[in-house]
């Protein structure tokens, strides 16, 4: 069976820095794929590349059997590929459910003769909306649902990051990226977001998920597969037990002893 | 923010308790628009200064002490309440002033500058596109509204294609301007204004510096200048200027308040917010920044040509880069995206000025201190935009 996405001799150069050096990553339909190495080895970079936000320079990428080299960021987006961001991207402004609803805007109905005039239709597609969001929402947190009409940046970090990916996984994506989920957590609470992952990837065994994460016990309790990248290039692919016992991720890492 | 703050808010409760909130939010809405009515009508500096002291005191205390907070909430929880009473005292106004000619010419002007204050609030305060051209588009719908009003266009028609005409010669900036961001879309809008108006200057056809006479509005031919009696009443011919450039208000806000509470306006806040984010999720950056470009300056056109019909004259100085600033002005000054406030604001902007007469230069002065104290106390502006609440629209409430 093919895998559902499928990068091969993918590459990104800025002028001379070559970012990505011919990645190949395969990730299957459920699975989850661990992505780790050392700052600047280009686990971002490979993200901005998978969601269009940089063209890539070479290489192929397929989703489903679907090109999406070098496409736009939206085509990409409307193909099944959603993420969240090292840095939260919430507009804390506005309520929890507008950031939500953004998650879903790539399938709604956005002509203006229905947002005018015809506005039956809009009006079923935000009762679906509401009942989607906060069922997603009471997963994770029920102080979140309560409140789906209040501003985000009302919301404490932890549940802010819940509201991201729940903004991610509103619209069904196929491919979930998840930027350093626990970025700026607590121990407690990088443990609470580990617990709440777990219980949706059981309610969606469909959906395939590739986590950047410098916590290694988050990588070790989440993923099935690790691969471990160093100035652009894959130097690892694998188990976590032996990722673990690799010399030269040790090396990458720590540094290498002559 | 502790979760007790998070917990179900008063307002989703009283929107149900109906009758006698919303007779408190009526009779606050009749009450600022009856100020609003002795503002643009009182002559003496003495009632000037009273009215300007309340207006102060009023917007000081709405949301420090409870019973303002309170009557605030009620006001966001009872929209459709508001903009009865609105209509109903805007009605009643233009009643009482009938044969008031500078008035109405007032009113008139605010409606008209606020009406062109919506078009820049889809443009700035949702999609986040700068215009600072306001005027240019204002003077073109001027300047079409000059060029077909004697034609036997039916004049309703000749609104319609100077707004076309505004948005269509607001294409020439749209490549530009999506391809900038910030400051530098600022300026190219700031060039393409000062363009504009060196070309209306030297434009032969159109009237050079002089500009030209526009026709004045005529509605299914009733010609509103020749309109001195409504059945036995005497009126000023400046009433059926002020009733339809209300009207015209009243329409651009059902368009922008529509569009607010919809998809439309979650895409749009989205890609003024973050770009990174909306375009990831699958919006076209592109296309929701011309939208509203072009839908604004839209707006901006058929005001414009109203106004122009209204004074009868236009030429290259109405296209000025001042009359712009006054536009962002009033939007900035009234909280940018809340359309009640680029109301309030037209009124402390364009007719303050005009009431302070008396003390001649000195009235620039006490208007600046009075925009630099708004900014100062209230940064974002008189009234603040909410947060959209989409929870009233869905059937039978969302918790």
């Amino acid at each position: 069976m093919s895998p559902l996405l499928a990068c091969s001799g993918l590459t990104m150069r800025f002028g001379g820095l070559t970012a990505l050096d011919a990645l190949d990553i395969r990730v299957g339909k459920g699975e989850t794929i661990g992505l780790v190495g050392p700052n600047g080895s280009g686990k971002t970079t490979f993200f901005n590349v998978l969601t269009g936000l940089y063209k890539p320079s070479a290489g192929a990428v397929q989703l489903a059997e679907q090109d999406l080299f070098a496409r736009s960021a939206q085509e990409i987006g409307r193909a099944g590929v959603a993420r969240t961001f090292q840095r939260s991207r919430l507009m804390l402004d506005q309520t929890v459910f507008d950031n939500i609803a953004l998650g879903a805007l790539g399938r709604l109905d956005l002509s203006l003769l229905s947002a005018l005039v015809l506005r039956g239709r809009f009006r079923r597609q935000l009762s679906e909306l509401v009942e989607r969001a906060t069922a997603l929402t009471r997963r994770f947190n029920p102080q979140i649902a309560a409140n789906l009409f209040k501003p985000a940046g009302s919301f404490t970090m932890i549940d802010r990051r819940r509201i991201e990916i729940c903004r991610a996984l509103v619209g069904s994506p196929r491919l979930l990226l998840l930027d350093e989920p626990s970025a700026g957590m607590t121990h407690e609470e990088t443990r609470a977001l580990m617990d709440d992952l777990l219980a949706f990837r059981e309610e969606m065994p469909d959906l395939a998920i590739v986590l950047v994460e410098h916590e290694m016990d988050v990588i070790r309790r989440i993923s099935d597969r690790c691969i471990v990248l160093n100035f652009g290039r894959k130097i690892f692919e694998g188990p976590f037990d032996a990722l673990i016992a690799d010399r030269e991720v040790q090396t990458a890492y720590l540094g290498g002893a002559q | 923010m502790s979760m007790a703050d998070l917990a179900p808010s008063v307002p989703a409760q009283t929107a149900r308790s109906g009758g006698l909130a919303r007779l408190a939010v009526a009779a606050t809405v009749a009450l600022l628009f009856a100020g609003g009515g002795f503002l643009l009508h009182a002559e003496q500096q003495g009632q000037v200064i009273a009215l300007l002291a309340a207006f102060v005191a009023v917007f000081a205390l709405a949301e420090k002490v409870p019973v303002g907070r309170r009557i605030v909430g009620l006001c966001r929880a009872h929209p459709g309440t508001v903009n009865l009473t609105a209509a109903v005292s805007i009605l009643a106004i233009a009643a009482a002033l009938r044969e008031e000619h500078y008035t109405l010419l007032m009113m008139a002007t605010v409606a008209l500058f606020a009406t062109a204050a919506a078009g820049l609030t889809l443009q700035m305060a949702f999609a986040g596109v700068p215009n600072f051209a306001g005027a240019a588009f204002f003077a073109v719908g001027a300047y079409v509204a000059a060029l077909l009003g004697n034609t036997g266009i039916p004049h309703l028609l000749v609104l319609l294609i100077a707004g076309l005409a505004a948005a269509v010669l607001g294409l020439v900036l749209l490549l530009p301007v999506l391809r900038t961001r910030g400051h530098y879309a600022a300026l190219v809008t700031i060039a393409f204004g000062l363009l504009l108006r060196a070309f209306l200057e030297v434009n032969d056809v159109l009237g050079g510096p002089q500009g030209m006479k526009v026709k004045s509005f005529s509605l299914f031919g009733l010609d509103f200048s020749r309109m001195t009696e409504i059945g036995p009443y005497d009126v000023s011919f400046y009433l059926p200027y002020a009733l339809a450039s209300c009207a015209l208000f009243g329409l651009a806000f059902f368009l922008v308040r529509r569009l607010e509470t919809s998809f439309v306006g979650v895409a749009l806040d989205a890609v003024r917010s973050d770009e990174v984010a909306a375009s990831v999720f699958g919006l076209s950056i592109a296309r929701w920044k011309a939208t509203a470009f072009l839908l604004g300056n839209a707006m901006i056109g058929v005001a414009g040509a109203l106004y122009g019909m209204m004074n009868g004259f236009v030429n290259p100085n109405s296209a000025n880069f001042g009359d712009s600033l006054i536009m962002l002005s009033i939007l900035v000054l009234g909280g940018l995206g809340n359309l009640w406030g680029a109301v309030v604001a037209a009124v402390v902007i364009l007719v303050i000025p005009e009431k302070l007469q008396a003390i001649q230069e000195f009235r620039l002065v006490i208007f600046a201190l009075l925009v630099i104290a708004i900014l100062r106390f209230r940064p974002s502006g008189l009234m603040p935009r909410a947060a959209r609440d989409f929870s009233a629209l869905v059937k039978g409430g969302a918790k």
